[in-house]
């Protein structure tokens, strides 16, 4: 087994720094999948979809060296369990630096190594080098830290501004612990939240829908009708706070009372993230 | 006459003895106010006397510095000196330093007396438009402690920016107490504890590596890795921010404490740190390197001040407890052996140091839950008084009334440790 991967580039190298921070805010102990064109984020243990779970790819793209040799030819990918935090604090001292190696070793025992060379302020190289304990996962695990493949969604819908909708989340978040979200084909997206005492709803329209989500629908689906799904409040907040990155897409897709999925596209990063209706 | 200190600042000046306080309070929950001709020094030694703090104000520091030591005379014309025994409670003093940069701003003048009728600490601050703001903090009697140990005898030395040395910390996660400095002629390393990487199966291991070039004075006379707690090294680094001075740090081998000063004329910080001992230097005869080396020191000592060395009993007692793994048999003793140690022991200081001997240590078993289980050089230290004769009769007694809090069952094991008579060397530092 074999991996070794290169980032170099301020641009690439904040995007590893937020994807790695954005793994620790959301999962204690994740999955790292290194496959042949691609790096994988996922939650450990089996839970299934019971839990709000995130699932990260980083594609090659992102490294400017990425090599890998996997368990054998025919299961060519290596999984490792490791600390997010972690990796994260690694990650974080590259930041100004002109390069950060990723490279799987064996001191003791088997370490995900990150060597970072940076430049100091008076022009000299310095190295900082961190060695993570990992654990290789055997190869009946691995069928637990995939993502989820599912029937297309019922509705798929952009996001509003981010700032926007993490400020009413957090709102929400002082009043109750269930938050509905509703949307529709036609670019509108409802967030609602009701107690004994107070009900508050939020209306956002003309969000757009991703040209994907008409596949799959039935030719007399109305466009109008709005699919739903109640979620911890508390979750989606850890989500929409936890998360780093500066997508240039971000979506969500409903499952009419069943699951709510958050994607966002950054390059050659996405992020998924589930949680389950309650 | 009685021991007095009356010393006045000006903003900026308060801002430096705030950040002096706050620099002291990462290694201990109390200090000494100490002011002697050389100025006024904050002294503080954490709980498990493995770590010593003093920042010494020279008396051009301040606006206005005045001091006076209570004078007994006796009979046989041997006149006594009597310095201020000044401790107080970081709990009292922190708040008051609190938000320097406004007080920087804001303050006109600060005043700080002593009452010794009272036993209290008055500081005053006075603004602009007649507002004054006063403190009233009662003191606690205590003799301040010092560690002697002279910084130019060390083989290595270096001087580098607090930039430096603050980019190396942030690679050290809280859970990492320790850190490891490893130097040759050429290159400079920070990097984690490997016992405690050993011991914690899930840490990371970091190391960072640094150019000799990027120091301001880089001097190494032998290849050293010496091992040490770096939350007291956050504290310099607090207080090197408000001297804008370069960090000095002298080492020599594993055991012997490491020094970490700021030297800005005005101020000047000191740092001592223990360091870990390393096995295998226990092994080549370091019971002859540390007589030796208390030898030379105790006439140096004599030489200086003509009076009787052990009375000024400055030892550096390494406990000998080796990690577990390794060593199972020679841990931390048991606190019962302990203490039928304990007199033994105390005769021992009494009569000639250096006759301390290998028979001395006691068969130790492990104790389950010790709390040191490290070996760190402890420093033990003599009590700042002119009094020898006190001090002669009753060395462990200075030594106790040092230590902290009574209740705290830290401090007790330590001085138990102390008490005993197991330490296979003593050195005077």
């Amino acid at each position: 087994m074999k991996f070794r991967a290169k980032i170099t580039g301020k641009g690439c190298l904040e995007l590893f720094i937020h994807v790695s921070g954005t793994v620790a805010r959301l999962a204690k102990v994740c999955v790292l999948r290194v496959c042949p064109d691609s790096l994988c984020f996922g939650p450990a243990g089996s839970g299934g979809l019971r839990e709000a779970r995130l699932w990260c790819e980083v594609r090659q793209g992102a490294f400017q060296q990425f090599r890998m040799e996997g368990v054998s030819e025919d299961l060519n990918e290596i999984h490792l369990e490791l600390t997010a935090e972690h990796l994260s604090r690694a990650a974080r001292s590259a930041a100004g630096a002109s390069s950060l190696k990723l490279q799987l070793t064996h001191k003791r025992r088997p370490c995900l190594t990150v060597a970072v060379e940076l430049v100091s302020s008076l022009g000299r190289a310095r190295s900082v080098v961190h060695d993570l304990p990992v654990r290789v996962l055997p190869r009946r695990v691995w069928r637990d830290c995939l993502p989820p493949s599912l029937r297309a969604s019922d509705a798929s819908i952009c996001l509003p501004r981010w700032r926007t909708l993490r400020s009413i989340v957090e709102r929400m978040a002082n009043v109750g612990d269930h938050v509905l979200v509703e949307a529709n084909l036609s670019g509108r997206m409802t967030l609602s939240i009701e107690t004994e005492v107070v009900s508050i709803q939020s209306y956002f329209k003309n969000l757009g829908n991703p040209p994907k989500s008409a596949v799959g629908v039935p030719q007399n689906r109305d466009l109008e009708s709005m699919v739903q799904v109640r979620v911890d409040n508390r979750k989606l907040l850890q989500f929409l706070e936890g998360q780093q990155i500066h997508p240039t897409t971000a979506l969500c897709n409903i499952w009419d009372n069943t699951l709510l999925q958050l994607v966002l596209v950054q390059e050659d990063v996405s992020l998924q993230y589930f949680i389950p209706a309650l | 006459m009685a021991a007095m200190l009356k010393c006045v600042m000006s903003g900026s000046q308060v801002k430096v003895f705030g950040k002096a306080v706050q620099a002291l309070s990462r290694i201990s929950d109390e200090f000494w106010l100490d002011p002697s001709k050389k100025g006024l020094a904050l002294r503080c030694v954490n709980s498990s006397r493995s770590a010593y703090g003093c920042v010494l104000f020279s008396p051009v520091f301040f606006q206005h510095y005045q001091w006076s030591a209570l004078v007994k005379m006796s009979e046989n014309e041997l006149d006594t000196t009597l310095n201020l025994k000044c401790k107080l409670g970081m709990k009292s003093i922190l708040p008051i330093f609190r938000c320097l940069n406004s007080l920087e701003r804001n303050i006109e003048k600060c005043r700080i007396f002593t009452r010794s009728d009272k036993c209290k600490v008055v500081i005053q601050f006075f603004y602009r438009h007649g507002i004054k703001r006063t403190h009233n903090i009662c003191f606690q009697e205590s003799q301040p402690l010092q560690v002697i140990f002279d910084k130019n005898v060390c083989t290595n030395t270096l001087m580098i920016q607090p930039r430096l040395l603050a980019d190396a910390i942030v690679l050290f996660t809280s859970s990492q107490e320790e850190v490891t400095l490893a130097v040759t002629p050429l290159n400079f390393c920070l990097k984690s504890s490997n016992e405690e990487s050993m011991d914690l199966s899930n840490a990371v291991y970091s190391e960072m590596f640094v150019g000799s070039d990027e120091f301001d004075f880089f001097e190494i006379g032998m290849d050293t890795e010496i091992t040490f707690c770096f939350k007291e090294l956050k504290g310099m680094l607090t207080f090197s921010e408000a001297t804008h001075a370069p960090i000095s740090i002298y080492f020599d081998f594993p055991g012997k404490p490491l020094a970490l000063s700021i030297d800005d004329m005005l101020v000047e910080a000191n740092f001592i740190l223990a360091t870990l001992a390393d096995e295998q230097s226990r092994a080549s005869s370091p019971q002859s390197l540390c007589l030796s080396q208390k030898r030379k020191r105790s006439d140096l000592i004599e030489k200086k001040t003509g009076k009787n060395v052990t009375g000024q009993a400055l030892e550096c007692i390494s406990r000998k407890a080796a990690p577990r793994r390794l060593y199972p048999k020679e841990t931390l003793t048991n606190i019962s052996a302990l203490e039928n140690c304990g007199s033994p022991a105390m005769k021992r200081v009494d009569g000639d140091v250096s006759e301390v001997s290998e028979s001395s240590v006691s068969n130790t078993e492990e104790v389950p839950g010790s709390l040191c289980l490290r070996k760190f050089s402890c420093m033990f230290f003599g009590a700042v008084s002119s009094d020898q004769q006190e001090h002669f009769n009753h060395p462990f007694d200075s030594l106790a009334r040092a230590s902290d809090s009574e209740q705290d069952m830290n401090n007790v094991c330590c001085r138990k440790e102390f008490n005993r008579s197991d330490a296979k060397y003593f050195c005077i530092i």
